[in-house]
């Protein structure tokens, strides 16, 4: 039985008391003693519920892949998911929603980066798991950018209502539910336009405010876009708001964030499109923002803050 | 390498990989002092372990807390386990079960072993007991054969993949089922299932049917239920995000304490 294999290692963590687990996955040239000698991490947390292996055990894939180009990559279960320990909420979702992750995940960072001697950390979540991250980068001074696999910046309901479970398969499954849902498209549609560029009242108002904070420093980000239903690329469906235009807005001229939709996959992008893709864009993220294998000149990250790059990045569709 | 005390916990839980031949596995030992049984987790397929795995700790954590040490595992190819899932086999997987199973058995040879199987796992665990492993057997939802529990899997992605897609381009399970059996292999929730896999299942069956497991193990105690929806994520179903913090004691109560009464009886029969 062994803690430590070719190239991983099974690490705990000290959250405000609570043990944390994880897999810390070694870049090629770490040392015997596991410090990564100045380089930037990775951390991915949870989705949702997920294990830290993420579906189809696709984080597993992007931490090692990641770790293989020089940027040493963590997988941690956050207090009361996966192996860690800890109690859960029974309301788990409005729970990390409220930002409830945010102060472990930064804690967890402060770890890491005293543990194996990082110069920072890029937190990469999915889902649920990009909340966590946004609200852990507002306290974070560690945190060096994020990666967001398919946001989302409203409150939805863990337990969908049965009626409007039943009419969803109604408008999915007959001829005449299509044609009532695009009805109903059309109406909201129209309803948002008279609404203006207003969020709808059941918006995160806190995410998006953590958001702004955030984005407007100028920390880089990469926001990865899955495909949606009746969507299109990075627009919504019609008669959604659309989030991803509003929190480019909102994060302002001096804000870093690109934006890239991935087609040929789904919300998890766990099939080998998706999963590739990822890999990929984050890797091309990673050398541009933070070259040299990971190893940033520790006086550059003191002046990010007042760095003006002035780039937002404009919504491209781009496929692997 | 540990900067941190360590807490009571860390230390009665612990993760390790566990080395077989070509690869390594994921392993937990919860341990617990002065034990009165062990219990050898086996999980469910790969693709139910995200939605299955709060549940299945809480489990082997309630068992810990009740002087039952446990052990569970990731098959390999699937989870924190290394190896690559499009060549796996069930095989393989029970084979890790063996390797496992040994290896728990030999840790405190005076201790009973109890095997408790869930969905696939189940079919699994059952398998080694039959071939003479363990003192007791507990089986969640186990299918009659692997085919039906990869079925009930495709079935409930293809109804999420339908949702994307649109009316043209939709495909049917058949269509997915026909690929496999012409040789191909089809991705489902990440997992490259290969024809072989699917081939296999069949082969994957349950050595006996509920009420027929005394006399078909002919020693040892069995135990089958067949858990209901409210079991979900254990089982199919419920909804992600909730039902995962939901209270199962109605359902680990009582297997905990068929569990301990096996165990019992176990000992007082070698007395």
């Amino acid at each position: 039985m062994k803690q430590s294999i070719e190239g991983r290692e099974l690490i705990t963590l000290d959250c405000f008391g609570t043990v944390v687990r994880g897999t810390y996955h070694r870049s090629p040239d770490a040392n015997t003693d596991a410090s990564e000698q100045g380089r930037v991490g990775v951390l991915f947390l949870n989705s949702l519920s997920l294990p830290r292996a993420a579906t189809g055990d696709s984080a597993v894939y992007w931490a090692e892949s990641i770790a293989e180009s020089g940027y040493p990559s963590f997988r941690v279960d956050l207090p009361g998911l996966g192996d860690s320990d800890g109690t859960l909420p029974l309301e788990l979702l409005s729970f990390i929603n409220a930002g409830g992750f945010g102060g472990p995940t930064s804690d967890n960072v402060r770890e890491l980066v005293e543990r194996f001697n990082l110069s920072g950390v890029i937190l990469a979540g999915h889902c649920a798991g990009i909340v966590s991250a946004v609200f852990a980068a507002e306290n974070c001074p560690q945190c060096r950018g994020l990666v967001l696999m398919d946001p989302y910046f409203h409150l939805p309901q863990a337990v969908r209502p049965k009626l409007r479970q039943a009419l969803s398969d109604w408008a999915l499954h007959s001829t005449m539910g299509r044609i009532a849902s695009n009805v109903y498209d059309q109406l909201r549609e129209l309803y948002s336009r008279l609404r203006g560029s207003r969020p709808p009242s059941n918006a995160n108002f806190a995410l998006l405010r953590c958001w702004k904070k955030v984005a407007s420093t100028g920390l880089p980000i990469l926001l990865l876009k899955a495909p949606a239903r009746k969507a299109s690329g990075t627009k919504p469906r019609a008669g959604e708001f659309d989030y991803l235009n509003y929190v480019l807005k909102l994060a302002g001229r001096r804000s870093q964030v690109n934006v890239k939709f991935v087609d040929g996959t789904d919300h998890s992008f766990a099939n080998k499109v998706g999963r590739s893709a990822i890999r990929q864009h984050t890797e091309n993220w990673l050398k541009a923002h933070f070259p040299n294998a990971g190893q940033i000149d520790p006086l550059a990250s003191c002046f990010r803050h007042e760095t003006s790059t002035n780039e937002i990045s404009v919504p491209t569709t781009s496929h692997t | 390498m540990q900067t941190f005390p360590k807490t009571k916990t860390e230390l009665s839980e612990c993760a390790s990989y566990f080395q077989v031949t070509g690869a390594h596995l994921y392993t937990v030992l919860h341990r617990t002092t002065a034990p009165v049984a062990r219990v050898l987790l086996v999980g469910p397929f790969a693709s139910e372990r995200q939605n299955s795995y709060l549940p299945w700790v809480r489990w082997a954590r309630h068992l810990a807390a009740r002087n039952i040490e446990v052990l569970r595992f990731d098959y390999r190819g699937v989870g924190e386990s290394l190896g690559l899932f499009e060549d796996m086999t069930f095989k393989d997987w029970h084979a890790d079960l063996q390797f496992l199973t040994d290896w728990f058995a030999s840790r405190t040879p005076a201790l009973p072993l109890i095997l408790h199987g869930l969905e696939m796992g189940a079919l699994l665990a059952a398998k080694s007991f039959d071939s003479d492993l363990g003192d007791a057997l507990l089986l969640w939802s186990p299918p009659a054969n692997a085919n039906l529990a990869l079925r009930s899997t495709l079935l409930r992605w293809v109804g999420l993949e339908q949702l994307l897609t649109p009316g043209a381009e939709r495909r049917s399970a058949s269509d997915y089922i026909l690929q496999l059996e012409q040789g191909d292999s089809v991705e489902v929730e990440g997992y490259s299932w290969s024809p072989r896999l699917w081939r296999d299942s069949f082969l994957w069956e349950l050595p006996f049917s509920d009420g027929q497991e005394d006399a078909a193990s002919g020693r040892g105690r069995v135990k089958i239920v067949k858990l209901p929806k409210e079991a979900a994520p254990l089982v199919k179903g419920g909804f992600v995000g909730y039902d995962e913090v939901k209270s199962f004691d109605w359902l680990f109560e009582k297997d905990a304490e068929w569990i301990k009464a096996q165990a019992f009886t176990c000992v007082e029969s070698q007395r």
